[in-house]
């Protein structure tokens, strides 16, 4: 009783958008359940589609830092996912062209180096001009980055792409061994394939964790306050001495390492990378899950990517349902996003889950407030 | 530094140059904004800058703030040459301004609005956040109770949690001179600063202005609300097509032909 109470209490100090959330992710995790017991999904499958989802929230993330956090408008962050993707595949995978088969360590710190480089070169000229030029600048570059990967052969292998990427956790899985459990109404059967997949899915919620640990802690901060700030009204942050210019590039940074790292996960996660990955449509994925979940709230942006990924991969369910049988899901999914934005933006312009704190110091206003 | 420690440094130091303008010109794109403009303010003082709508007195506020680069001419901060600094800088060097549309930032509640008065918080940096949470913690706190107290000053305290969305006209032109006292500036520019405001408030403003005056803050303030500027301020400039026209007390400036030229006459050139 007393923990029916408890929850209640809990679930009363909600705000109406949490509810909403908490209404959908318990439907989904529902209607997941029921898809696995039923054996409409396999294991396997899940545990893919949660890394994929994992992958979606940490681009969300750091999409969040620059539009969110600074209002900087950045279109090129399939581009970003694409050189971690491609740092970590070129640096790790015995079939690159220059084959180098480092450990994915490397392959990390290359994706960290290269993305932040190439963030300093778009920005630096771009951030003292007016907000559109970043724009600008940015859809553009994600095309190049495309044609580039597409075209110079002798280093990415073009258009064929790179196999046989080798899995984050390598040595790890192999060492665990195969499991085989009947529970009378579920078989559960451990392989290497599993076990590696649940490593994986792991490894990957681990990575959404510290980065949304991370960020939570310095946006509530001196520095997210003026981020805020620039979003807001930059000549009042400049006029109140602060560098703007200086904010603006750290958060650019910050937002495209978050993106490279979910692309060095990504290609540790599918073994294989071409340049059809780059795609433009990908960085408005990433926008909508952003503009769905709540700009500049962090929780929102794990909200918008799960969401997101379960627009695209749940769509391919429909046709399992008799009546839907026929349906083409390719512009199903683009009708639905569409309708989804639409409604968010009518009726919640803030989004799900807009940001509720405070940008100051947690610590500091704890004994204020009681 | 106290208010009282500015108090007696402006005691004794009044009458010196604190901002020396100096020639300073700007055209954009062949018109003339700013022509050969010169004056001073005198440290302690609070100066009036008038003129008739496209006198130049806003562009004026850019090129001495440093939201633009001027042409020619010179602008020093306490003898220091400050002429083509970035804003920051020039706020750095203790020069504040404020706009003459408010600025409601959006999402942001009024406390923290103040908050981002202070300035080189250690907290403004990502390093010092992982490295230093102790000391970001500890000046959390300072700037918070300081905070409150500006607040108070300004008979705003109550609405410290309130969004900055929700104020009045009215409330917004306190919150906008609080914020830029907790940037600690030795002189502040403010662009009109009861244009949309009601006579209460208007002479509330003007008293709170006075005692910040009071406690060693020197003012440079546009204003078109004849009235109040030149029932505050004193020396009042008198600026026309980006030219000073006249410069000097209240009375002298109202019975000056020149000035009720401009006013009347001037605007179609």
């Amino acid at each position: 009783m007393s923990v029916l109470d408890a929850v209640r209490g809990h679930v009363d100090s909600y705000t109406a958008g949490e509810r909403f959330a908490a209404i959908l992710v318990g439907g989904f995790v529902a209607a997941v359940g029921l898809a696995l017991v039923s054996g409409q999904l396999s294991g396997g499958y899940l545990l893919f589609l949660l890394g994929l989802a994992g992958m979606y929230v940490l681009l969300s993330l750091g999409l969040n830092v620059q539009w969110g956090y600074a209002g900087l408008v950045n279109f090129s962050v399939v581009a970003f996912w694409g050189i971690g993707a491609y740092s970590a595949a070129l640096v790790t995978a015995p079939s690159a062209p220059i084959p180098l088969e480092l450990h994915p360590v490397v392959g990390l710190l290359v994706a960290i180096v290269a993305s932040a480089t190439v963030a300093l070169l778009i920005a630096v000229p771009t951030l003292r001009l007016r907000g559109d030029y970043l724009a600008i600048a940015t859809l553009g570059f994600a095309e190049v980055i495309r044609l580039l990967m597409l075209n110079e052969r002798w280093l990415t292998a073009g258009g064929l792409g790179i196999a046989g990427i080798p899995p984050i956790l390598r040595g790890i899985s192999e060492a665990i061994p195969q499991v085989r459990l009947n529970l009378g109404v579920a078989r559960i059967e451990l392989t290497h394939g599993l076990t590696n997949s649940l490593l994986e899915f792991l490894a990957v919620a681990t990575l959404v964790l510290v980065v949304f640990l991370g960020l939570r802690r310095i946006q509530r901060s001196p520095w997210g306050r003026v981020l805020r700030t620039i979003r807001a009204d930059e000549d009042l942050a400049r006029a109140l001495g602060k560098d703007t210019f200086r904010f603006k590039l750290q958060a650019f940074v910050l937002g495209s390492v978050i993106m490279a790292i979910a692309g060095v996960f990504y290609v540790h996660f599918n073994r294989y990378l071409d340049p059809s990955d780059l795609m433009a449509i990908e960085t408005f994925y990433v926008w909508i899950a952003v503009i769905l979940g709540g700009s500049g709230s962090n929780r929102g942006a794990i909200l918008g990517g799960l969401s997101v990924i379960a627009i695209l991969e749940g769509t391919r369910l429909v046709n399992a349902l008799p009546l839907l049988a026929g349906v083409d899901i390719a512009p199903l999914r683009l009708f639905l996003i569409g309708l989804l934005v639409i409604l968010v933006i009518r009726y919640k312009p803030e989004g799900l889950l807009p940001p509720q704190h405070e940008h100051i110091w947690p610590e500091a206003t704890q004994e204020a407030d009681r | 530094m106290t208010v009282s420690e500015r108090g007696d440094r402006s005691e004794s130091e009044r009458g010196e140059p604190l901002v020396a303008i100096d020639g300073l010109r700007k055209e954009f794109g062949g018109l003339v904004a700013v022509d050969d403009a010169t004056f001073s303010v005198e440290r302690g003082s609070i100066t009036g800058l008038i003129g008739p709508n496209g006198a130049g007195k806003s562009t004026l506020f850019d090129l001495v703030s440093g939201f633009h680069t001027p042409d020619a001419g010179r602008v020093e901060l306490s003898g220091r040459d400050v002429t083509g600094f970035a804003p920051h800088e020039v706020a750095h060097e203790g020069l504040v301004r404020t706009f003459q549309t408010p600025r409601r930032l959006e999402g942001m509640t009024v406390r923290e609005n103040m908050l981002i008065g202070p300035s080189g918080q250690t907290g403004e940096s990502v390093l010092s956040l992982l490295t230093s949470p102790g000391t970001v913690e500890e000046e959390e706190r300072a700037n918070l109770r300081r905070a409150e107290e500006m607040l108070e000053r300004f008979e705003i305290a109550h609405l410290a949690r309130q969004p900055a969305t929700d104020l009045s006209g009215g409330q917004l032109k306190l919150l906008e001179l609080a914020r830029a006292m907790m940037a600690d500036p030795d002189v502040l520019l403010l662009d009109e600063p009861v244009a949309g405001v009601n006579p209460v408030l208007d002479a509330k403003l003007a008293s709170y202005i006075r005692d910040l005056n009071d406690s060693g803050i020197t003012f440079l303030i546009i204003e078109h609300d004849m009235e109040f500027i030149m029932g505050l301020a004193d020396p009042i400039v008198v600026l026309d097509r980006g030219t000073v026209l006249v410069e000097g007390t209240p009375e002298t400036v109202r019975g000056d032909d020149r000035v009720i030229e401009a006013y009347l006459g001037g605007g179609g050139g």
